[in-house]
């Protein structure tokens, strides 16, 4: 209920804060403040909300099936392939923001569908084997990136590759939220129906076989469906770090448990973390901060937190 | 009557050379089977190979039907399995750890209803965690947790139960009233119990049949009701080496030398 509260504030403050004061009274009229609101405030808040709830869901999937506190994205190379396909699209398809989108969301998809095809060829079973895989497509993902970035236009297009892995949500438009929330969406329904099959992914493989988890298939559909959400989140802002990680555990933190609602409760704690950054991206400084700057700072001191609890549980 | 579980000939290991060479029993229903063997004897091995969790030679048998030819969710419904361990890395509560026993007879999207979440909390009572069943795992010590996963391992209703090492971290009063609970498992509600243990003076108050393991064979199998003093102490010194057997109100105790 106080999480619902504090999103509901945080989206009245992210509709309210900006460089153009909007007159309330002219929002349903034919006015500068209507296109405003309508054209850039609400998408970009709608896009904070859905962004910020769907990594904090899919941080809190990573860490289940990953078995480590510390899972994010990057485990299995989403983000360097969505950061490698965005490149791309700005080297070799002018950069247009649908086709920066399309490539980066195609590269991260692509990346894991890799990681989880290498895994599959090995014959090995285990996480680890899919740890291990993410690591050989991270690396490729990035030497392909350092590449393009070799070639890139050092004033224009590298500055926009930069730019793109910081993250922001000031180009999202209705039409770009409409085009990757379906997608999203399709994601986090998946893994809230799957949700207690992901719980029983985070014991030991043998255990989870033994209480009847078919564990490959059931592992790689729900990375699937975690990627899907990932993919069509970063397509439209750009990488955007630590919400993934610090919200399931702050979720975890207010109800020391892991069931369905802590999943949702962490989704409302990374929409209004994410929500919260966006206001103070675009309001502490005279020009736009990227959002990943912002989380950055606000997440470093909560991991060293968690590093100073678990350190004191341990003695 | 089918046997519960029938292998014959089992030979089994971890890609390397074989660690289980040639290995025949049965468990009855309302039989408690302990195994017994040295460290690296090929007790786990064996363990593993009944559930399914590592390919093997030979057969296997579940209530007349080839291991083999069952769907690992097949074998789940039958068997329940506690490892060692457990292996809880995030935030449960306790009673969520027991629910997730009914996993195998549930449907990928289900969720257990009332009447299973009673049965839990039944379990739970029964093992004496009742009081903590909406505590955090994680936050309970290595005994607690056994007694968790024990509930756990109970509330289904397995046909047959497979336990490796379930009383390694409890205290003395626990592991007995572990050791009548497996006993109550199989004689009064029907179940096979094939459980792996390091205490031969526990395994022989309790158990109906011994298992024992050298070398990856089984070297005996011994029916605790028929055998006698002289050829249990014969059977067990070829596992420990020099052993004395001393009987107490018609238990056995075995002492070292």
């Amino acid at each position: 209920m106080a999480a619902c509260l504090i999103v509901a504030a945080a989206t009245v403050a992210s509709l309210v804060i900006g460089r153009y004061s909007i007159n309330w009274t002219e929002v349903f009229q034919d006015s500068m403040s209507a296109k405003v609101f309508f054209s850039l405030r609400l998408p970009r808040t709608c896009m904070a909300l859905a962004a910020g709830f769907g990594l904090a869901v899919t941080g809190s999937v990573y860490q289940a099936v990953f078995q480590n506190p510390l899972a994010a994205p990057d485990i299995i190379g989403v983000s360097s392939g969505a950061t490698a396909g965005a490149a791309a699209a700005i080297l070799f398809l002018g950069g247009g923001v649908a086709a920066t989108a399309l490539c980066a969301f195609a590269g991260g998809l692509a990346a894991v569908l890799a990681a989880l095809t290498l895994a599959a060829v090995s014959r090995r079973s285990g996480i680890a084997t899919i740890v291990l895989s993410g690591i050989v497509i991270n690396a490729l993902a990035q030497a392909i990136l350092m590449l393009l970035k070799l070639t890139a236009d050092p004033e224009k297009q590298l500055a926009s590759i930069e730019f793109w892995t910081m993250g922001s949500f000031s180009d999202v438009t209705m039409d770009k939220f409409s085009g990757v929330i379906l997608w999203a969406l399709l994601g986090i329904v998946g893994i809230f129906l799957l949700h207690r099959q992901i719980l029983l992914l985070s014991l030991e493989e043998e255990d989870a076989r033994m209480l009847g988890v078919p564990v490959k298939w059931m592992r790689r559909l729900v990375l699937l469906l975690a990627t899907l959400i990932t993919g069509a989140i970063v397509s439209v802002t750009g990488l955007i770090s630590f919400i993934g990680l610090l919200a399931p555990h702050i979720a975890r933190l207010l109800t020391k448990s892991s069931r369905f609602s802590t999943t949702v409760l962490s989704g409302l704690v990374g929409s209004g973390l994410m929500l919260i950054a966006d206001c103070l991206a675009r309001s502490i400084a005279s020009s736009e901060v990227p959002v990943s700057i912002i989380t950055s700072l606000l997440g470093a001191p909560f991991l060293f937190f968690l590093l100073c609890r678990k350190g004191e549980s341990n003695d | 009557m089918t046997d519960l579980l029938f292998a014959e000939h089992l030979c089994a290991g971890y890609g390397g050379p074989e660690i289980l060479h040639d290995v025949s029993f049965r468990i009855d229903h309302g039989e408690l089977c302990a195994l017994l063997g040295a460290n690296g004897s090929g007790k786990s091995t064996l363990i593993r190979a009944v559930c399914g969790l590592l390919p093997f030679r030979g057969k296997c048998f579940l209530e007349g039907k080839e291991l083999s030819q069952l769907s690992q969710r097949a074998r789940a419904q039958k068997i329940s399995y506690l490892s060692q361990r457990s292996s809880l890395s995030i935030p449960l509560s306790v009673m969520d750890v027991v629910l997730m026993g009914y996993n195998p007879v549930l449907g990928i999207f289900q969720t257990p209803g009332k009447a299973k979440r009673h049965r839990a909390m039944e379990e739970l009572r029964r093992v004496g965690m009742e009081h903590l069943a909406e505590r955090d795992i994680l936050s309970l010590s290595e005994g607690q947790r056994q007694l968790v996963m024990l509930a756990r391992t109970f509330v289904r209703g397995a046909p047959l139960l497979v336990l490796d090492e379930p009383d390694s971290a409890l205290d003395f009063q626990n592991r007995h009233k572990v050791m009548e609970l497996l006993q109550a498992q199989a004689h009064e509600e029907g179940r096979g119990v094939l459980l792996c243990s390091h205490d031969a003076n526990f395994a022989m108050q309790y158990a109906d049949r011994l298992l024992l393991m050298k070398d990856g064979k089984l070297c005996s199998d011994i029916s605790m009701q028929a055998c006698g003093c002289e050829e249990l102490q014969q059977a067990l010194s070829k596992l420990y080496g020099p052993i004395t057997l001393a009987e107490h109100r018609g238990n056995y105790f075995m002492m070292k030398g």
